[in-house]
């Protein structure tokens, strides 16, 4: 049973560029060893971290999005915990969530094409349909959060 | 004089009730917009953790997670929000606390 997992690991600011691409070898090594396939790997850079991990302000991010079985995922994140220079990581299965996303995007524009075509329309959306001259206050709603917090007290 | 105290206790309650209800007759008719679910009105199907932009307006100062019944959020949005931050969260992308 192959699924699709995405994994993020931090890699500790001491690190070099090199130590970062012999880690992402580590993780190809096991792929393959274990049964699976890499879809795409990306590295966000070094960024701030949100509050300190240890004595770490900041970390390199590094995103692998992975295709392989819940076995092969174990093992990853086996060995990402006992590397020291990864200071945190995150094994998410996205599979079935996307999937999810893909329906219901697809039942929205179902909808709107059906609805669209009741009304003598056709069914997609003409460029430059639908777009206000100047847009009122519809738009501004979600920026009054914090008023009526203020208007409750 | 003790009649006369509480006499005069009462008017100041009334005379405060009163002032109250002006306020609340002021405040009534004030406009209060609807709150509406962002990610519903948006279209934004896919919460995902990565994206700290559109997490970082349901984290105010103190990072909690903002409630619902401030902004807006549907119930079902909420719940993929709360998982999108904790998400987040644990990978520092957002704070647990402020410090």
């Amino acid at each position: 049973m192959t699924r699709k997992y995405e994994l993020v690991y931090v890699v500790s600011p001491e690190a070099s560029d090199d130590q970062v691409t012999d880690l992402h070898h580590q993780v190809e090594a096991i792929v393959q060893r274990v049964g699976g396939s890499i879809e795409k790997t990306e590295n966000w850079g070094r960024r701030r971290l949100a509050y300190e991990i240890g004595r770490h302000k900041e970390g390199t991010y590094v995103l692998e999005v992975l295709h392989g079985t819940g076995e092969l995922m174990k093992e990853i994140d086996r060995r990402l915990k006992v590397t020291d220079l990864i200071i945190r990581h995150l094994v998410v299965r996205v599979d079935e969530a996307q999937a999810v996303i893909e329906r219901t995007k697809a039942r929205r524009s179902a909808t709107s094409q059906r609805r669209r075509v009741a009304r003598g329309l056709p069914a997609d959306r003409q460029p430059g349909e639908g777009q206000r001259g100047d847009a009122d206050d519809d738009r501004d709603d979600r920026f009054d959060m914090g008023n009526e917090r203020g208007m409750d007290r | 004089m003790n009649g006369r105290k509480s006499f005069g206790a009462k008017k100041g309650g009334r005379a405060g009730a009163a002032g109250a209800q002006g306020k609340d007759g002021q405040r009534r008719p004030m406009f209060r917009r609807r709150k509406v679910c962002k990610f519903c009105s948006d279209k934004i199907d896919d919460i995902n953790y990565k994206d700290t932009k559109l997490l970082l307006p349901f984290v105010p100062e103190r990072a909690k997670i903002l409630p619902r019944r401030i902004s807006g959020t549907c119930a079902l949005h909420q719940r993929k929000l709360r998982v999108a931050l904790m998400r987040a969260r644990q990978l520092a992308l957002i704070p647990y606390t402020a410090e």
